[in-house]
């Protein structure tokens, strides 16, 4: 574990505010980052006990998938609040106006395999018959980078909205990867959203820097990485535990 | 937040429930009088109690008497008036009353009880009905019914060997060793004191029509009553902004594109009920943040600890039917297991006011966490009152209950939050004082 203060999780009591202090319990809650494009949800009690469920080694599989599909659909209903919308005036069943608002603008989503494709649930759970397009980006064994090998996605996604979808950001490696596929398709960088369940401050902080204009929703910031990459305290790893474990 | 003593008090129809009591021979007609009263009204909180129910368990010798027949059943010392007393508290109060189950063939209180809530007119039958001075103190009208021994005493033989698995013989030797002589000493002075005598039983149509009458009276009275309450409060929610524990959702472009969508009478009702559903998962999840949760450590795969937090207890919730239907897809998004409870609050289309007609709670709702009510919208708060005044006549305290709804007044939730400071109120959006019920019709499709 990291000594360095800087690096120590941070610890504080979590509650409505209406809430005294001392009825509140502690818990671990995410880092901050100071990057205006990263947005953590949150830290609400009932968010932390959910990433309990999940974190915890002991959950099952079941309760593992039913607990992260709650956390997803928080991620994409705040990513999906920072899509354009226009004004739009309604007239209710009660015969008064209502100025509300309509979606404007095609999305799509596009999942990382294989972790991002278990968020795609929690996508179509508010967004009903979204596309949704494919990137699968593997480590190369020889060189240790990240390597595109495959990447399925709608043809018009130049003029779409990117929900991109991937549980885990921990080095950041194919996140940075897939954005750059995305732009190379032509996909504007202010028209991408990266949904994300638990990064690594390096690897929030690489992303954000390398692309200041693609916004990052994610549930939390964990403490670091350890000597093989991986987030700590982390999950394990999220596609196992979602898909074979 | 107010302080208790500026609390305004709410009281339900059920608040001060009237009693009636039916005293009479054994075989006068007593059960079959109390039953055509309340056919005659027809209506589910007019409810008869039997004081049957409140034999006192026998000893092992009086059991085994009891059996031979020689037990004195038709004496006033058989009664446990104490019980009695205590529950016909609690119906008066408006608090549920347990009710214990007496078994004439075992000659033993069983185990399970009945539960007797929310009466406004309880009948009280036995033949002690008018015996002990602290029932008659609860009594708003005391009925004595009379009828000729040779039809009690045969009455009394069809019922007891035909229900209750008696003898012949054992019956005719209960009633001239005890019944009759009981009679004598402890059931006819009641008739002193009875407001009205009714003799010959269900033939007596003009009476039953008269006590129906009366109780009608009752009611109409205790309706007038609670409506002018909800007025009362009304009054005092009109002036004040809405109270802070009412947490009204952050209108977001996606909360707001729902809510145009949800509004938009255009919108196919397939469309509808996904929106509807989307809203109603965000509701609940929001609602949810109100558990209270203690710190936990877990590990995870790789061995890291995080210091994070497990709930105190579940989390249950409560449907306001019909309209509260409309939030159990959302509500199993988030909580698949979710125990759910499920009371019918009418509208009298007449009166305005609400009635309930049903109730069906999980047995430990006392004990959970944290109770969602749900029902899509408040208008008048008179339901939503109505149905907090439930949970908390079932033990669940205030500060755990949440009223979930998509649509509500501003004086509706007043009205609620003003009798009960801390429950709190989660809702999508504040809409007119007094809208329709259209969010609950188009979700149901009629």
């Amino acid at each position: 574990m990291p000594s360095d203060p800087e690096n120590q999780a941070p610890s504080q009591t979590v509650g409505p505010e209406y809430r005294p202090d001392t009825q509140k319990p502690t818990a671990t809650v995410s880092t901050n980052l100071d990057h205006q494009n990263v947005h953590i949800l949150a830290q609400t009690p009932q968010l932390i006990a959910l990433l309990t469920m999940i974190r915890d080694k002991n959950t099952g599989r079941a309760d593992f998938i039913f607990y992260s599909n709650r956390i997803i659909r928080l991620l994409v209903e705040e990513g999906l609040n920072h899509l354009p919308v226009i004004e739009h005036t309604i007239t209710t069943p009660v015969g008064r106006n209502y100025s509300g608002v309509k979606f404007e603008g095609k999305i799509c989503g596009v999942s990382i395999m294989r972790a991002g494709e278990s968020m795609e649930q929690g996508l179509r759970d508010c967004c009903r018959s979204v596309r949704i397009g494919k990137i699968l980006i593997q480590r190369d064994e020889e060189t240790s980078q990240p390597k595109l090998y495959y990447d399925k996605l709608p043809e018009d996604i130049a003029e779409r909205w990117v929900l991109l979808l991937d549980p885990m950001l921990a080095t950041g490696g194919s996140a940075l990867m897939a954005v750059d596929v995305l732009k190379s398709r032509g996909v504007p960088e202010d028209h991408i959203l990266f949904l994300n369940l638990i990064a690594s401050p390096e690897g929030a902080k690489n992303f954000a820097e390398r692309f200041p204009k693609v916004r990052v929703v994610t549930a939390f910031v964990d403490m670091g990485l350890d000597a093989k990459n991986y987030i700590v305290p982390g999950l394990g790893d999220f596609g196992d535990r979602f898909y074979t474990m | 937040m107010m302080s208790p003593t500026s609390r305004t008090r709410y009281s339900p129809p059920w608040g001060n429930a009237s009693i009636i009591g039916i005293a009479g021979s054994s075989g006068s007609g007593k059960t079959s009088l109390a039953l055509a009263i309340v056919a005659s009204l027809n209506l589910p909180w007019v409810v008869i109690m039997s004081m049957d129910s409140f034999y006192k368990p026998l000893t092992p010798e009086q059991s085994k008497a009891a059996f031979r027949n020689e037990f004195d059943f038709d004496s006033p010392q058989g009664i446990d008036f104490d019980v009695l007393v205590d529950k016909l508290n609690d119906i008066k109060q408006g608090r549920v009353a347990e009710v214990p189950v007496y078994s004439f063939e075992k000659h033993a209180r069983l185990k399970q009880t009945t539960t007797i809530y929310s009466p406004h007119v309880l009948i009280l039958e036995g033949i002690f009905a008018l015996h002990d001075q602290r029932v008659l103190d609860m009594l708003d009208l005391k009925i004595f019914a009379e009828a000729d021994s040779d039809l009690c005493l045969s009455r009394r033989l069809v019922r007891d060997v035909k229900e209750r698995g008696r003898d012949i013989d054992g019956c005719i030797k209960q009633w001239f060793g005890f019944v009759k002589p009981n009679f004598y000493k402890y059931v006819a002075p009641q008739r002193e004191i009875a407001d009205i005598i009714i003799p010959r039983g269900i033939e007596n149509k003009v009476a039953i029509a008269m006590v129906s009458g009366q109780i009608q009276k009752t009611l109409a009275y205790k309706s007038a009553q609670h409506q002018q309450e909800l007025s009362r409060l009304g009054k005092i929610a009109e002036d004040s902004p809405l109270s802070p524990n009412a947490l009204v959702l952050k209108q977001t472009n996606q909360v707001r594109g729902i809510h145009s969508l949800i509004m938009d009478p255009k919108t196919t009702r397939e469309d509808y009920i996904f929106y509807f559903d989307r809203m109603a998962a965000i509701l609940v999840e929001k609602a949810v943040d109100f558990l209270r949760f203690q710190p936990t450590q877990v590990t995870t795969p790789q061995g890291g600890l995080y210091m994070g937090l497990k709930k105190s207890a579940e989390v249950s919730a409560v449907v306001i039917l019909r309209g509260g239907s409309a939030f159990e897809t959302g509500l199993r998004r988030t909580i698949p297991d979710c125990r759910s409870g499920r009371l019918l609050i009418q509208t009298n289309y007449s009166t305005g006011e609400p009635e309930l007609h049903y109730r069906a709670l999980p047995n430990n709702i006392a004990e959970h966490g944290l109770v969602l009510l749900l029902d899509p919208q408040m208008s008048s708060g008179g339901a939503a009152l109505m149905a907090v005044r439930v949970l908390t006549d079932h033990g669940v305290p205030e500060d755990r209950i949440v009223f979930v709804t998509y649509l509500a007044g501003r004086v509706g939730v007043n009205r609620v939050l003003n009798v009960y400071p801390e429950v709190r109120v989660v809702v999508a959006r504040m809409g007119d004082d007094m809208e329709d019920r259209w969010v609950e019709t188009k979700y149901l499709g009629c």
